[in-house]
């Protein structure tokens, strides 16, 4: 029997402690499948805890993070006043949500209603499992891992459409309209760029990609095709603020036009859940950049030994988050710097010049790889 | 969905496909600059007409000025367009000054001067602030207000109140101005002229914003001129009216300053029409630092408070456009009647003409450029 | 009612529970306090003080209630900002209904909290925001600075942290709006108060004049120095631009209406003959100063006509429409249509006297249309929505209207407020 095998730091200690553990059992029970399947189920238990901790711990960290780099943009403060420098503001806001009053409008879809954001945080709880975080940081390494994500991706549109048709209040199905539209079309912008890593890379699976960077900086795939990488890297950071539904691109809650688009109508604990996979979806899709682009866990090494060594002491989860938080403060200047494009010009941008430009860039990859060989 | 009557006030009647819907925004609406609401009928993301419903802040003010003294009536107007409260106190002051034939005083003239033009600027500002808001791009809200918090800390030195002034009085104003307050206004003009240029940077060759603005929301020359429209919203179609140049009050006469016109009535000309009218108010405002008389009278020597039966009429330029004000005065130190004619009112009427066939973020881009003041439309 | 209110039901029995139930009280109150998110509403002077608090100078982010959420349904704060209305209050009824609980409502400014400025005479305002909402923080002031609407703030998170999940704090109901006006109850009895004083003191008073015949008061009156005020040198004297000579002056004006409309005259000029009358208008145009308008008084037969003539005729081109509008005599209206010319310059008001239709019965007049006057809102779109409002105030019904609604007023509002005749129950005559 086949028994997927899942890494992680105490995995190895799982697995040698697991056939002491299965000695207990009645005989006809013991025997190595019973060891794979428990050591397995043990795992997955761990790297389940391990990702929601991720995600869930950091959103706060992230919406705290957003008001600060906000409020300096716009010349003030921020949060000032809860911990230092406002640090726990976040809490105190996820705390009075959770204590809200829920309820549905009338005439809304009720099930559905409240389905629609539990839907909608499926979709980067997934990602995040495939995401190589260190060496032997991983919950699941599939070989088809860049398919499944461009797969799973597309799943949140149908939770913002769902929320927006069953709230019954025209301007949330406006706004779910517009964002299906929007996240439909840059899907395929987003995949076509994942494809071009693939091609360059030569494989789908996320550890192989970010293996195929290591060594120096020049590795990194933004740096090792010449001039296409780094395209390839602004066309992936905009399809993927685009599919995030986030501003300059977040047409769909245009808080001027449609006073909060899809979510309009929710309150309290699922309304926190929008939030919530809003941020997830920042956290994941960032990692993916990194992880595509930036050389994932890989210490950013310049070719000098001596300097090199220093930067490899620190672990690889270090870099990583670190590269993370980086490409987060990148899309958070966006947001507070853009004006919203409009919901046609938008559409335009993608079917006119981001496809057009995604294929030349397929092709210029293509005769990268043939001139290379 | 085939309709046989239609919801009040929509006129268009042609065949209701099914896509057809309609939307209601406002009264509480963020872009709807106050309690204005909007009737929408829309195709899909187009629109197809709009309705505006006007009386959600209507307070009467008309009723209550007849019962009021002249002086009285001073509070009110600055109640209208809080924007500029400032110039609101200078048009009704110059009817009455009419009524009560004062003149005025040298210095007050350019008491008056200055200090609307630093209304001009606080409101020009703010509509800054408003149409980078209403694209999507907060920052620009925050910076509009940042610069705007100095001109009201230049009121507030000089009037005691930060937004609603009641500062001018039929021949002068109220008090003097500070010793500082020159040097105060010398500073702010040097501050913003620098923070200008990053802020035009910010908004004027941003592309997504000249893609969202120009072309969007056009309004030609004669439609501008058929629905009453004033001010930048006039000038900025290719009409050369401005009061302060047309039909000049107060010491305008002696001012060197242009008129800022632009020629195709869309989005970013009044955009541009209202940061270059910041401009020339800088420069009528260093014109009259160097002019400003050190010493004499703030105020005429005597202080009536009555108005010769008769009827007057006064107009000045106020940052939203042309500001009239109609007293009908009787025997008594209160008004037989007085209206007052706010530069906003006709905008709202004309929406309908610049929004028809376009989207839904382009009404809330239009309605940021007419920067209406809804409390002055329902008075 | 949240989840939490159900805890001191379960958790109270059992030993020990009510000391659970204490720290989910104080955590749950100290998230409530320190995370208040206002909803995006204003309506006038307030709003404005409201977005300059949450400015780059005041930055309400401070406090954690920068995010102010455009749907009602995420928000914990209704922040009054602005006078209410008649028409506008079921709208914030509605608002605060949609709101999910706990929800706290602050009334910022003066005319939310009594009125304001709008107290007396007023036929629209809703005096004091207590009469639609239950209210939890009042914050004076005219408008009130960024500051104070910080200490109400403040104030209101104090409220909350004494709030407990074993007595849940009862949001309170809307309070009907029939009843708004409880006011005018209470100024009655105010007044019959006030009558009774006066009769008690006049009685006082002429028994104090009977038992002392001969007493003579030795109050004086305090004349109070004038203030020191220096000797004007200069009166600044109103030089305006001449005109643009491309305009005509008001004589010429007159002359060229007069010479085709009879029944032209300048309001105020009354003579015996039509010579001396001819007379006394060339005269009195002539007094006009610089500064006025030329005001022309003509029949509502010529009307429409003298409009068309002036729009269309080279010399006038009045293109401009500035406003209508109307004055109520006792005994007619005075409708008022300003014109200008952009071109030109010039401008002239058109005074239409109309007179009240007398078929009336006296106690249907107030609330019934009384004059017929001829629309020139195909000549002038502007004039649509400014006859709507003259209609609105006064009962004056334009003939060729499209769309000859109320505009400010709701559809079922009795009476025209502008008409001297006006009355409603909803007004307090100021006190003189």
């Amino acid at each position: 029997m086949y028994v997927p095998s899942v890494t992680n730091p105490i995995g190895d200690y799982v697995r040698e402690w697991v056939p002491q553990l299965v000695a207990y059992l009645p005989e006809s029970l013991q025997g190595e499948t019973t060891c794979s399947v428990i050591a397995f189920a043990i795992n997955a238990i761990i790297c389940i805890i391990a990702v929601c901790l991720v995600n869930i711990g950091s959103a706060p960290i992230l919406i705290y993070m957003e008001r600060k780099v906000c409020a300096h943009v716009q010349c003030r403060l921020g949060p000032m006043r809860l911990g230092w420098h406002g640090t726990i503001q976040t809490i105190a806001d996820v705390l009075k949500m959770l204590f809200k009053e829920v309820y549905s409008p009338q005439g809304a879809d009720k099930k559905l209603f409240y389905l629609a954001p539990l839907i909608v945080l499926i979709a980067p709880f997934m990602i995040a499992a495939l995401i190589p975080f260190g060496h032997n940081l991983l919950v699941a390494n599939v070989d088809m891992g860049i398919p499944l994500i461009i797969a799973v991706n597309g799943f949140g549109v149908l939770g913002i459409l769902l929320g927006g048709w069953s709230s019954n209040n025209k301007y949330s199905l406006m706004g779910s309209l517009r964002s299906g539209a929007q996240m439909i079309s840059y899907e395929i912008s987003f995949a076509l760029v994942l494809l071009f890593v693939v091609m360059v890379s030569g494989s789908t699976n996320l550890m192989e990609i970010t293996n195929g960077q290591a060594g120096t900086v020049a590795n990194w795939m933004i740096f090792k095709v010449p001039v296409l990488g780094f395209l390839a890297f602004i066309m992936f950071f905009i399809a993927s603020t685009a599919e995030m539904n986030r501003a300059p691109f977040d047409i769909a809650e245009a808080e001027q036009e449609l006073t909060g688009g899809y979510h309009t109508e929710y309150t309290g604990t699922p309304f926190a859940m929008f939030y919530l996979a809003e941020y997830i979806a920042l956290v994941t899709n960032s990692a993916l950049a990194v992880t595509c682009f930036l050389g994932g866990f890989h210490a950013p090494c310049i070719g000098f030994e001596s300097v090199d060594q220093i930067l490899l002491k620190v672990p690889g989860v270090i870099w990583f988050f670190a590269k993370v938080y980086f490409m987060i403060w990148c899309y958070m200047m966006v947001r507070w710097t853009f004006v919203r494009p409009r919901v046609d010009q938008l559409m335009s941008f993608e079917w006119k010049f981001m496809l057009p430009v995604n294929m030349l860039l397929l092709v210029g990859g293509a005769a990268y790889i043939a001139l290379s060989i | 969905m085939s309709m046989t009557q239609l919801p009040p006030g929509f006129k268009i009647t042609r065949e209701t496909d099914s896509e057809e819907f309609f939307i209601n925004m406002g009264p509480q609406h963020p872009s709807t600059h106050g309690a204005l609401r909007l009737a929408l009928r829309m195709d899909g993301e187009t629109i197809v007409e709009v309705v505006p419903h006007f009386g959600y802040i209507h307070r009467g003010l008309e009723k209550q000025g007849e019962s009021m003294t002249y002086l009285q009536y001073i509070p009110m107007t600055d109640r209208q367009d809080y924007l500029t409260a400032i110039q609101n106190n200078l048009g009704v002051v110059l009817a009455y000054e009419k009524g009560m034939n004062i003149g005025v005083p040298e210095k007050a003239e350019y008491i008056r001067v200055m200090l609307s033009e630093l209304g001009r600027i606080a409101s020009h500002l703010v509509f800054f602030g408003c149409f980078g808001g209403d694209l999507g791009g907060q920052t620009c809200l925050l910076f509009g207000f940042k610069e705007r918090e100095m001109v009201h800390d230049i009121l507030e030195e000089v009037t005691g109140s930060r937004l609603t002034t009641n500062f001018f009085r039929p021949g002068g104003s109220r008090f003097d101005v500070p010793e500082n307050f020159i040097p105060r206004v010398k500073a702010f003009l040097d501050h913003l002229e620098g923070a200008m240029k990053d802020y035009e940077r910010f908004l004027s060759k941003n592309v997504i914003a000249l893609e969202r603005s120009v072309g969007i929301g056009i309004l030609s020359k004669e439609d501008a001129i058929a629905f009453g429209c004033s001010g930048p919203v006039l000038r900025a179609s290719g009409v050369d009216f401005d009061v302060r140049r047309a039909n000049p009050y107060s010491i305008y006469d002696q001012l060197d300053f242009e008129v800022p016109i632009a020629h195709n009535g869309d989005c970013h000309d009044r955009y541009n029409v209202r940061i270059a009218e910041i401009h020339e108010s800088m420069k009528i405002l260093r014109q009259c630092i160097e002019k400003f008389p050190k010493e004499g009278p703030y105020r005429s020597k005597e202080k009536p408070v009555k108005l010769n039966p008769g009827r007057y009429y006064s107009e000045i330029e106020t940052a939203k456009g042309l500001y009239g004000t109609y007293v009908v005065a009787a025997s008594g130190d209160k008004p037989y009647r007085i209206h007052t004619r706010g530069p906003s009112f006709p905008h709202i009427g004309v929406l309908n003409k610049m929004c028809q066939g376009g989207k839904i973020s382009d009404l809330v881009v239009v309605m940021a450029t007419l920067d209406p003041v809804i409390p002055e439309i329902d008075r | 009612m949240g989840i939490i209110n159900f805890a001191p039901k379960i958790l109270d029995p059992i030993p020990g529970g009510k000391y659970v139930v204490n720290a989910i009280d104080y955590v749950v109150n100290w998230a409530r306090a320190n995370s208040i998110w206002p909803l995006t509403y204003g309506t006038s002077c307030c709003a404005i003080e409201m977005m300059s608090s949450s400015m780059a100078r005041y930055d309400i982010a401070r406090f954690g209630s920068e995010v102010f959420r455009a749907s009602p349904r995420q928000a914990d704060l209704f922040i009054l900002a602005g006078t209410i209305t008649r028409r506008m209050a079921p709208a914030i009824q509605m608002l605060w209904e949609q709101m999910p609980g706990p929800k706290y409502v602050l009334a910022m400014g003066a005319c939310t909290i009594s009125g304001g400025p709008f107290v007396y005479d007023n036929y629209s305002v809703v005096r004091g925001a207590q009469n639609i909402l239950p209210v939890d923080v009042f914050v004076p002031g005219c408008p009130p600075r960024p500051e104070a609407l910080f200490h109400g703030l403040l104030t209101l998170r104090e409220k909350i942290l004494k709030e407990t999940c074993r007595n849940p704090w009862h949001e309170g109901d809307t309070q009907d709006l029939s009843q708004l006006d409880r006011y005018r109850e209470a100024a009655k009895a105010w007044a019959e108060l006030e009558k009774i004083k006066d009769e008690e003191m006049a009685e006082a008073r002429a028994k104090f004049k009977e038992e002392n015949p001969d007493y003579k008061s030795s109050f004086k009156p305090v004349r109070v120095t004038k203030e020191a005020f220096p000797e004007i040198a200069r009166e600044h004297e109103i030089s305006l631009a001449e005109k643009s000579s491309k305009g005509l002056s008001k004589a010429d004006m007159f002359k060229a209406l007069k010479n085709k409309f009879a029944s032209v005259t300048i309001t105020g000029v009354t003579a015996e003959t039509p010579e001396a009358l001819a007379e006394a208008e060339t005269a009195a145009v002539a007094a006009l100063t610089a500064d006025s308008v030329l005001e022309v008084r003509l029949n509502a037969e010529d009307y429409l006509a003298a409009v068309e003539f002036v729009k269309n005729d080279p010399a006038f081109k009045m293109d401009y429409l500035i406003d209508v509008t109307a004055i109520d005599y006792p005994d007619h209206f005075e409708l008022i249509t300003m014109l200008k010319s952009l071109e030109k310059k010039h401008q002239l008001f058109l005074c239409v006297p109309l007179a009240k239709d007398e078929s009336i019965a006296a106690e249907k007049r107030a609330t019934s249309i009384l004059a017929k006057v001829p629309s020139v809102s195909h000549l002038y779109a502007a004039a649509e929505i400014k006859e709507r409002e003259v209609y609105d105030m006064f009962g004056i019904k334009f003939e060729g209207h499209q769309d000859m609604r109320r505009i400010f007023l709701d559809p079922e509002f009795e009476g025209f407020p502008l008409r001297k005749d006006f009355t409603n129950p909803n007004m307090i005559k100021r006190p003189v």
